[in-house]
């Protein structure tokens, strides 16, 4: 063991991924300590003992290879050279050998005092299947970049959805949660390759689904068997236009031959808030109240005149936070024969949030069945029922962050409390308490995904698959809010909204595929064929007032006007779809995959775009030469090229201009209006991205380890941009064009080692992925400001500007806090005047004066921040002892900036809402801060203007998940009707390492924080049963 | 035929016929809108584009919210509404004159012309080559050039110089980062289109049913004459009063008249933004049809006055000094403690600030149940407004005894005696600009009225002397909005920003 560790450390002397991978190794244990696992010594005068010696099947030596004696508990673990000495019962001992990527192998002792023992590779491990789209491919034939999670991997996590428990499971891959239940994760494959929507084509079962709603909410954990990622276009360039942005293939289980197997798995726990901002109490609330107007010259409030006697006060978070019970239930049946499988599973999920009055229930069929109907031709078909309910209160975070602490949630009657009074003193927030329990929200989805093949063999080797699929997607959407009295603004009548929105996409996909050897040495798959989408979309909604009780709250009630509105788009794809792979002696393996796709969305001369790649492999491993090379069981270089394109984000219609139809009133008369409000772009067309990937993929040291790097260069051409479209132009919306160019460069690394594989086992799966993104060039070369990151604040936060980073902040430069009016007046000109009161003075910002022209104004402004993380990594360990397991994952980014926009109103200290308890620092006499400003009402010198006040370090590790495991032994469920038996303990978020002072540094791609829905811990127990 | 062959031939037949389908598979048009393509053909479509002209003066970024809230900046009341440090932090810091260019409300003011200018030019573009009533497809022009003046009228008195656009813009073009054209050319531009729209537009009078409201030959003539005064052409401006005279108009008895919401359109109104009070469209959308004005102003938390109202816009007691005694236009425009009863609840002067609130345009739950459903309309040129500057302009021309009578008449009305005889030019102006201050408070007109006069030299003075003394040259005009100058470089800022 030591001498192949001195080699490891020369072979990859000088490359990070050697520190990485060395880092690792050197915390396993020496081969001694592994040797020293206990064996039992309770020896009787009979035994015998034998040594031995475990190899692979070319004769080299396999360490740590696990040799117990059959029907007892005594093992042994062979040493660095492979050799092992046990003592067993007599001749008729079986000694069982196992190390991990091998079969086991059973042998008789019998006469034999020395024995060589033979393990083969595990062929089904080396054969792992990856689904690749429009079929499978074996992993170890792979010529791209495709990531794998099986459902192990994602099981025993808390956690609602399979987008947050994919999260740190795939090198390259982030996924962003925002907390709030039944939420949208959003997931992110190798960088910002596009500043439109980046978000991957989702795959179920074959059938894509469309990009406005992401089916990963909608699936039961449980039925997950795999999640492939397609990174690297050779890979996803089966995909065309939608591969862009990398592709996600969720395949559900399917129920395989022999006995059925009933399986029930349970998990409870309970979800707490693990962080959020802190906030003023009353008294200090009422204070700075006080310091502000007195600051602005304004009359303060006279019954603000003793803060002390205020207290506490109200804390509206906690007011609105709680403990809140997870729990789901999942139950399937699964079996089948050689002609037929199946797999059918009902599932419920019940949250609820950690604020008050909100809920999320989900409930889930699957039917998977596979039957070969005659000997040609093979039919199967999956199909998923979903409903789900998501009831919340009105009321928002927000809110409750901003109420005045000073008031209290209840009148002395009973009723809510609400600000009466000058609001400059009281603030004006709606009671957020009365606003959660009065107003009901709901949406109710329902979800159909489904598709039925047919393969037929038409001559041995050719085959043509027939698959049409269906997604559909209900969901409703309800408000009622009843008349209240809630002070500032009471409702004087009850109110009821609510909207039926229906999204209906088919799909059909026929292709051939011809697979044949040619002779021993020649592989060729071809694979030919067409896909169509087609998706429709309507909704309906009305609002109705003037409710006579509020005990029918139907839109029939309502007694005053209603409000009715309804739409619908659509939009189709048809693709014509092609691809072989060849191999040569299982040693040079190649893929080229072409395909040409149609779209709506583009207008008549662009609507077809046509997406090609090619990558080739090379297993060196198969080499004559490298047989006695005997360090890899498996090596293998990729390189890959490929285009594909992305039609996300751009809307159905946006090539052609629309007008708004819309009223005006003339005396009283209503009469129609159509207004141009949209400009067009005719030419609009696809976004490209031109990405060539070089990896490499080795197994090593008998399997104990085997890893992936990756590099690769994505650029994006024709990247739509909004146009810079001036306010003077008069059109509201500005169409996009093809006039964007970014590159994203990374390394990604994936190891997998098996530390330990005696009775103590232990893995370890890293990851860890490094991107940097870069715009190469824009429309005319202007600068952009990114819709979407103004964040309300009449000025934009974020620049895509030549040669920076996608999304780069852009703002004020602060220097601290002026401490006196004569710092005021030394600096250059900020906001002057002869108001002493509406001036810049001591206790605001400093502003730099990046041009030295004397004056701080919009030329003052630069590069502030980089949202995009330079680094995103995970760790995974599991242990394995007897019936226990233990795993443990940690999850981190580094490198990037958070720009956080909370603060923008939880430090403006320039009215009558509520602080975070950071202002408690601010300045207040010279000295006492140079970076907190004072308070003064209006602020007149824009303290809160967009400057690097508000960016923070980004990085974070996170203690993701730890689950602890039992498994009861089958010497025990062998008497029972039981077949399988485990029962869990896991944490989900438990602690987060990080500078970042918001409530969670998992913010959204763009690095501009205003999430306030405060990161959950959950803690829960498992059950999974198999009978 | 082989079962191999059958099973080879339906595969290849599938593939082909989803491949000769989809040639209309892939032709997705809007189904919910029509496009510049196939519209412009019909007279109706005409209509539909001019009217969509006057829609974008609904909106809050025009005579819904900061055309009026420029009041503040005047100096006649503050900000008020939620005081919570986001709500109106832009009109308080306009109103201490601290603004910067990425002031929201300066930001409205700039973007509110902007598609009603646009709206314009694709009318006047795509009207003339529409087969269609000769008439109408006059009037529909003349409609277009008198928004299109009024629109770069609103603009130019903000911000100076702007650009000049009168033709629709493509995207993509370089034409769409244009250079700030010269104020005079502009006006030259404004007077040309008044001009044009004079001579095109019928009278108010042949206007019938739901065409009545349209801009009309005297608001035309109104808006020219608004034009000269501010440009200090008090002849020119004179003379269109005086056409203006004989067309027809005059004072409502009752001031209220001029804000009440079922009193649409009436003989004193020149011009005026209508809303109906529908709520079809979300009340902040920019295509809601419903007054915020009521809403806005209405005392803060005093829900019998008006419903969710915010209490913006509170006169200050300097404005409340300035009252003459006797004007009965007191009670109709603020509410004071001891003011007559609104619909029955008394005014307590602790619901404001500065205790008083703005009543002139409060509507009663009778008639706009919700704070959504106000139909009330916003005048943009009165009568009286004809009046004054008339007045005014015959001061200005030496005429000053003369110039008394047209300002007599809207005294009367204020229930005021005629104005003392004998006054100078200077006391004659002092009084007919005091005038317009109370006739036309809270209106929108009072911060144009401080720029003009004396190249803004009265506006400075009169706000140092009430206390705003950050004021300076450079505030008579306002930034050019930092969107607006990121998004086209060749934007070059107004000085002092």
């Amino acid at each position: 063991m030591k001498k192949y560790l001195s080699n490891s450390y020369s072979r990859h002397k000088g490359k990070t991924a050697a520190l990485l991978f060395v880092a690792l190794l050197s915390t396993t244990a020496p081969a001694t300590l592994i040797a020293a696992i206990p064996h039992y010594t309770k020896y009787t005068q009979q035994s015998i003992t034998v040594t031995g010696k475990v190899t692979d099947s070319k004769g080299m030596a396999i360490p740590g290879a696990t040799i117990l004696e059959k029907g007892t508990q005594k093992g042994v673990v062979s040493d660095a050279n492979g050799n092992f000495k046990i003592n067993v019962a007599g001749a008729s001992s079986v000694l069982v050998v196992r190390f991990v990527g091998y079969n086991d192998t059973e042998i008789t002792v019998g006469a034999q005092t020395s024995i060589t023992v033979t393990l083969q590779e595990n062929v089904k491990t080396l054969n792992d299947v990856v689904v690749v789209g429009y079929g499978t491919q074996k992993k170890r034939d792979l010529t791209g970049a495709v990531g794998s999670v099986n459902a192990k991997d994602i099981a025993n996590q808390p956690v609602p959805d399979a987008g947050q428990a994919i999260e740190g499971k795939v090198a390259g891959v982030q996924v962003i949660s925002s907390g709030s239940p039944g939420a949208n994760v959003a997931i992110q494959i190798r960088g910002v390759g596009t500043i439109n929507d980046s978000s991957p084509l989702l795959v179920i079962d074959g059938v894509p689904t469309p990009s406005d709603v992401n089916y990963l909410n909608n699936l039961n954990m449980n039925d997950i068997a795999s999640i492939d990622v397609l990174k690297d276009a050779s890979a996803s360039a089966i995909y065309g236009s939608q591969g862009a942005n990398g592709v996600v293939i969720i395949t559900t289980k399917k129920g395989s031959a022999g006995q059925g197997r009933l399986n029930f798995d349970f998990n409870a726990g309970v979800q707490s808030v693990a962080h959020t901002i802190p906030l003023l109490d009353a008294e200090q609330f009422v204070q700075l109240n006080n310091e502000e107007l007195r600051n602005d010259n304004r009359a303060t409030n006279p019954a603000y005149a003793n803060p002390s006697s205020f207290g506490k006060g109200t804390n509206w978070l906690d007011a609105i936070l709680r403990k809140a019970p997870i729990q789901s239930y999942s139950l399937s049946y699964s079996g089948g024969s050689d002609k037929s499988d199946y797999y059918v599973s009902i599932g419920v999920l019940d949250q609820d949030g950690v604020v008050i009055d909100s809920k999320y229930r989900r409930y889930n069929l699957q039917f998977n069945s596979n039957q070969k109907v005659l000997p040609w031709l093979k039919t199967g078909s999956n199909l998923t029922l979903e409903h789900d309910e998501k009831p919340s209160g009105g009321g928002s975070i927000s809110s409750a962050l901003a109420a005045n602490p000073a008031q209290p949630i209840y009148n002395p009657d009973g009723s809510y409390a609400g600000p009466v009074g000058q609001s400059q003193w009281y603030g004006s927030i709606t009671n957020p308490v009365g606003l959660y329990n009065l107003v009901q929200n709901n949406t109710n989805g329902y979800n159909v995904l489904g598709n039925i093949y047919a393969e037929a063999t038409i001559i041995p080797g050719l085959t043509f698959r027939s698959t049409p699929g269906i997604t559909a997607t209900f969901y409703d959407t309800r408000t009622w809010a009843p008349e209240n009295n809630l002070q500032p603004s009471p409702q004087a009548q009850s109110y009821l909204a609510e909207s039926y929105n229906k999204s209906i996409t088919w799909n059909w996909d026929n292709y051939l595929t011809y697979d044949k050897f040619f002779g021993d040495d020649h592989h060729l798959t071809v694979l030919a064929g067409t896909s169509a989408e087609s998706n429709s979309f309507n909704y309906i909604s009305g609002n109705i007032t003037g409710f006579a009780s509020d005990v029918t709250q139907q839109l029939h009630d309502g007694t005053t006007q209603p409000n009715i509105d309804g739409d619908g788009s659509q939009w189709s794809l048809f693709s014509l779809i092609a691809r072989a792979n060849y191999s040569y002696k299982d040693r040079y393996l190649l893929t080229a995959t072409v395909r040409r796709d149609g779209s709506s969305r583009f207008g008549a001369n662009k609507k077809y775009g046509t997406f090609p790649s090619a990558s080739f492999a090379w297993r060196i491993s198969q080499e004559p030469f490298f047989q006695d090379i005997h360090f890899f069981d498996d090596l293998k270089l990729r390189a890959g090229y490929g285009t594909t394109g992305n039609q996300n984000g751009i809307g159905n219609y946006t090539f052609a201009s629309a007008l708004t139809p819309a009223q005006y009133v003339f005396n009283g008369t209503v009469v129609p209006i159509e207004i141009l409000e949209n400009a067009a772009n005719p030419a609009l067309s696809w976004e490209t991205i031109k990405q060539t990937n070089i990896g490499i993929d080795a197994t090593f040291l008998h399997q104990r380890i085997s890893m992936s790097v990756d590099g690769y260069i994505k650029n994006t051409t024709g990247m739509l941009v909004p146009t810079n479209l001036p306010i003077s132009t008069g059109y509201t919306s500005s169409p996009p064009v093809n006039a964007g160019k970014v590159q994203n460069k990374g390394i990604e690394i994936n190891i997998n080692t098996h530390n330990l594989t005696g009775a103590l086992q232990w893995n370890t799966n890293f990851n860890i992925s490094f991107n940097q993104n870069k715009i190469l060039s824009l429309d005319q070369n202007n600068s952009l400001f990114p819709a979407g990151s103004s964040v309300g604040l009449n000025g934009y936060l974020a620049i895509n500007q030549v040669g920076l980073p996608v999304n780069a902040f852009y703002g004020y430069v602060t220097q601290g806090v002026f401490q006196t009016q004569y710092d005021v007046e030394a600096h250059a000109t900020q906001v002057n005047g002869n108001d002493v009161y509406n001036r810049t003075s001591a206790g605001d910002i400093r502003f730099k004066d990046l041009n030295g022209d004397g004056v701080i104004d919009a030329n003052d402004r630069t590069i502030i921040g980089d949202p995009n993380p330079k680094g995103i990594y995970a760790m995974t360990n599991t242990f394995a002892y007897k019936g226990f397991d233990l795993s443990v994952a940690l999850q981190g980014v580094y490198g990037n900036q958070i720009y956080n926009a909370n603060n923008i109103t939880l430090e403006s200290m320039s009215g009558a809402n509520n602080q975070s308890a950071y202002v408690l620092s601010r300045w207040e006499g010279a000295g006492t801060s140079n970076s907190m400003p004072r308070a003064i009402y209006g602020d007149p010198n824009e303290n809160s203007r967009i400057s690097d006040r508000y960016i923070e370090n980004g990085a974070y590790m996170r203690i993701k998940n730890v689950a602890f495991g039992y498994n009861l032994p089958k010497n025990v469920l062998v008497h029972t009707f039981i077949r399988s038996a485990r029962v869990y303990l896991s944490g989900q978020n438990l602690y987060t390492f990080t500078k970042y002072t918001g409530i969670d540094p998992e913010v959204a791609a763009n690095g501009i924080d205003e999430n306030v829905y405060p990161l959950t811990r959950t803690l829960s127990v498992g059950l999974n049963l198999g009978l | 035929m082989t079962m191999k062959t059958i099973k080879y031939v339906a595969a290849v037949f599938a593939m082909i016929a989803l491949a000769g389908c989809n040639k209309d598979f892939l032709t997705k048009a809007p189904l919910d809108n029509v496009n510049t393509a196939n519209f412009y053909k019909t007279q109706s479509d005409a209509i539909a584009a001019i009217n969509a002209a006057y829609q974008p003066l609904q909106r809050p970024k025009l005579y819904n919210l900061r055309m009026w809230a420029t009041d503040i900046m005047a100096g006649n009341s503050e900000t008020g509404g939620a005081n919570d440090g986001s709500d109106g932090i832009e009109t308080i810091q306009e109103s201490n004159f601290v603004t910067q260019a990425d002031n929201a409300g300066v930001l409205d003011l700039y973007r509110g012309p902007a598609p009603g200018i646009l709206q314009c030019n694709i009318v006047l573009q795509k009207v003339p080559a529409i087969n269609m009533d000769a008439a109408v497809k006059t009037r529909v022009l003349g409609e277009a050039q008198f928004l299109r003046g009024l629109y770069y009228f609103i603009l130019v008195r903000f911000f100076g110089d702007v650009p000049l656009i009168l033709t629709p813009q493509e995207p993509g073009s370089p034409d769409i980062y244009p250079t700030r054209t010269p104020k005079a050319q502009v006006y030259t531009q404004i007077i040309t289109d008044l001009t044009n729209a004079m001579n095109s537009l019928p009278p108010a009078s042949s206007y019938t049913g739901a065409d009545i409201g349209r801009a009309s030959k005297g608001a035309a003539a109104g808006m020219l004459a608004k034009v000269y005064l501010t440009l200090g052409q008090y002849q020119k401006c004179l003379d269109l009063c005086q056409q203006v005279d004989g067309m027809g108009y005059a004072l409502n008895a009752d001031y209220a008249d001029n804000f009440n919401p079922l009193k649409k359109n009436t003989v004193e109104s020149l011009f005026e933004v209508q809303y109906s009070g529908t709520t079809t469209y979300g009340f902040f959308d920019d295509l809601n049809q419903a007054s915020w004005v009521s809403t806005f102003t209405g005392p803060r938390n005093q829900t019998n006055f008006v419903q969710g109202a915010y209490g913006w816009d509170l006169p200050t007691q300097e404005f409340i000094d300035s009252y003459e005694a006797g004007d009965k236009r007191k009670d109709e425009t603020v509410l004071y403690q001891g003011c007559p009863s609104f619909y029955g609840n008394t005014y307590n002067s602790s619901y404001s600030l500065t205790g008083y609130n703005v009543r002139k345009f409060l509507v009663p739950a009778s008639i706009s149940p919700a704070y959504n459903t106000n139909p009330e309309d916003f005048p943009v040129l009165r009568y009286a407004d004809i009046l004054l500057m008339e007045a005014e302009c015959l001061n200005e021309l030496g005429q000053t005894i003369a110039a008394a009578a047209p300002l007599n008449k809207v005294r009367a009305r204020a229930g005021l005696p005629n104005i003392a005889t004998g006054l100078s030019q200077d006391d004659f102006r002092t009084a007919v600009l005091h005038e317009r201050r109370m006739e036309l408070a809270f209106e929108g007109q009072r911060w144009f009225d401080l720029i003009r006069i004396n190249n803004g030299q009265y506006g400075l003075d009169f706000l140092h002397s009430i206390g705003k003394t950050n004021a300076t040259t450079k505030n008579l005009l306002l930034p050019i909005p930092q969107l607006e100058i990121d998004a086209n470089p060749n934007l070059k800022q107004n000085p002092g920003y």
